[in-house]
């Protein structure tokens, strides 16, 4: 997309966010962590534009809308990975360690990462 | 001699065992297209190993064991049921969207444009019989923008009953499937991979149509409820779901009211309230919540037909405070518009009275001071009104109008967003499901250990850039 010079910062923004998107869809640990990059970039890019943004260039509201959804995107990403990933920690826990006594599954202890079944 | 048998004996049993895992390997590689299907290995089990007792040693083949993850499953199913609720939202969403048009050019906005623009010209000549007969012409087409708009809701609710119908025969001949899968496993198929995947497969499909949970049985059947809690199969059995028609209650404020569209579980037991997800669960939203909106049910007259009533009856007000003629003796005015007695069919029915004539439209507002063309006037400034009586809701007729338009594409809009959302959501959980099939427990604990400080940074990381994307559309003047 071809924006104003004040609002190229936004097209960076909403770049970097919509590749975190594409890592967290792939959603392996290294995809993870390589979403962290690209949010971190979309953050300073943000505040870049902020500094800059007494007389924003056109387009730049159109720009900050679809940045916002693409941060909505990312945002309802992660809470699905997380809500797998609890769910599955406490399947984990039940496996390996059993329920407690108030019928919560049991923590996973992850000192020694490793996890017996019997 | 002996301890060349137990070799012979030993290599001949692990030659059997690794014919068994090629046979697993060849099932797997004639499978690789199959849609759901998971790959299968061979366990080996060690055999005793004591020459002087005749034991060579060596291995048997064990257990066929799936590479198939059942928590993923759901998680992928999860994430289809809300595609499916999202995908039907919008299609049902782009056909009422259909009926609002706000550019002015036809239906309603259109009707009141032109209506409000021959009150004006009355005003300006009372007495014109051309302009009289103008005035009933456009408010005979306000009517009938009415009536159609009614009428493309009446087909959109109709066309939604028909789609809930549908979509309920096939969940019920996705169960009955299921049944005849859980049948063959009933008969000793339990370990076929090809079955497993058909099983897989079809359980995706029906999560599209509602929230579904499968869960496998100890003798390896498939028992799947609808809202966690309505069987859809147990064993070899499938229990079929119905559609009902829900009138209002006798004692309801619209006892005659639009009825409401209901989900029977194969007992009669109402589960509509349940059904919130899903194709079903949008359909029956549509049905029951965003339809009544604007036509009504038994609890509410509906927006089309609140506007269509506060419309009318306050043209017919003033027409009839007015007078025809001074007199002596004054001709009070007439109304102009019938109206149906039953709230929720205003719209649907709205007319122009059949006996009125042009020369009946009363103009004279008696006052005193008594005004020629006061009615007329009145009328006109119901486009721009600057009295509380002249609204609806504090909105001029053409606004609220333009509001309902408007409600309606901001939820096709939303629908349209959790569609793109949804998609990418159901891409990631298959992608997690293609990582954690087949790997160890404590596989999985490291992975859920990277995965922990993986959330962590990145969920502050969003929080902030929602925050600061937040504060910059504020700082931004609008149409920037």
């Amino acid at each position: 997309m071809d924006a104003a010079p004040g609002a190229q910062q936004l097209v960076i923004a909403r770049s970097e966010v919509h590749r975190a998107c594409d890592l967290l869809i792939a959603s392996t640990p290294e995809a993870l962590q390589d979403s962290q990059t690209a949010l971190e970039r979309a953050v300073a890019a943000l505040q870049e534009f902020r500094r800059g943004a007494a007389a924003p260039a056109s387009g730049a509201t159109s720009l900050a809308r679809a940045l916002r959804a693409e941060v909505f995107r990312a945002g309802r990403l992660l809470e699905s990975l997380a809500s797998f990933y609890q769910g599955w920690n406490r399947i984990l826990g039940a496996m390996s360690g059993g329920y407690t006594a108030s019928g919560a599954p049991a923590a996973v202890s992850r000192q020694g990462r490793i996890c017996c079944r019997g | 001699m002996a301890s060349l048998t137990s070799s012979l004996l030993s290599a001949s049993g692990a030659l059997d065992a690794f014919t068994q895992a090629l046979s697993v390997v060849q099932n797997n590689v004639a499978n690789a297209s199959t849609p759901d299907y998971a790959v299968q290995s061979q366990t080996f089990e060690p055999l005793e190993f004591n020459p002087s007792q005749g034991f060579p040693g060596g291995v048997e083949a064990g257990q066929v064991v799936s590479s198939r993850d059942e928590y993923a499953e759901q998680a992928v199913q999860q994430q289809t049921t809300l595609l499916g609720q999202a995908q039907q939202d919008v299609n049902s969403l782009t056909s009422i969207q259909s009926l609002f048009d706000i550019s002015g050019n036809s239906g309603i906005t259109a009707a009141f444009n032109n209506l409000f623009s021959a009150f004006s010209a009355w005003g300006q000549t009372p007495d014109s019989s051309v302009a009289q007969q103008n005035v009933i012409e456009q408010a005979t087409a306000v009517a009938s923008a009415f009536q159609q708009t009614a009428a493309g809701l009446q087909t959109a609710a109709q066309d939604t009953g028909q789609q809930l119908q549908s979509t309920v025969d096939q969940v019920n001949q996705f169960a009955t499937q299921l049944a005849g899968y859980n049948q063959q496993i009933m008969n000793g198929d339990h370990t076929d991979a090809a079955l497993d995947a058909q099983i897989h497969s079809t359980l995706d499909q029906l999560s599209n149509d509602g929230s579904i949970s499968a869960t496998q049985q100890s003798d390896g059947t498939w028992l799947v409820l609808l809202n966690g809690q309505t069987p859809l199969v147990m064993q070899n059995q499938a229990f079929a779901l119905s559609v009902g028609s829900v009138a209002p209650s006798p004692a309801a404020a619209n006892p005659n009211g639009p009825h409401h569209l209901g989900l029977l579980a194969s007992d009669g037991t109402d589960i509509t309230a349940d059904t919130t997800s899903g194709q079903l669960g949008s359909l029956l939203n549509t049905a029951n919540v965003v339809l009544p909106g604007y036509l009504g049910d038994g609890t509410q007259d509906g927006s089309l037909n609140a506007l269509a009533e506060s419309f009318a009856s306050h043209v017919n007000t003033l027409l009839t405070d007015g007078y025809q003629s001074s007199g002596p003796p004054p001709v009070a005015g007439v109304p102009l518009f019938t109206l149906d007695a039953d709230p929720t069919r205003v719209a649907q029915n709205l007319q122009v009275s059949s006996t009125i004539t042009p020369d009946q439209l009363a103009a004279i507002s008696p006052g005193p001071p008594e005004v020629s063309n006061g009615v007329a006037l009145a009328l006109s400034q119901l486009a721009n009104p600057t009295s509380g009586g002249d609204e609806i809701g504090g909105l001029s007729y053409t606004q609220y109008y333009a509001g309902m338009a408007s409600n309606v594409g901001t939820l096709l809009d939303t629908a349209n967003a959790n569609v793109q959302t949804q998609q990418t959501a159901v891409a990631q959980a298959q992608n997690v499901r293609q990582q954690v099939s087949g790997v160890s427990l404590d596989q999985e604990a490291t992975l859920l250990l990277q995965f922990q400080q993986a959330y962590e940074a990145s969920s502050k990381l969003i929080n902030i850039l929602d925050q600061l994307t937040e504060d910059t559309m504020n700082m931004l003047p609008t149409g920037s």
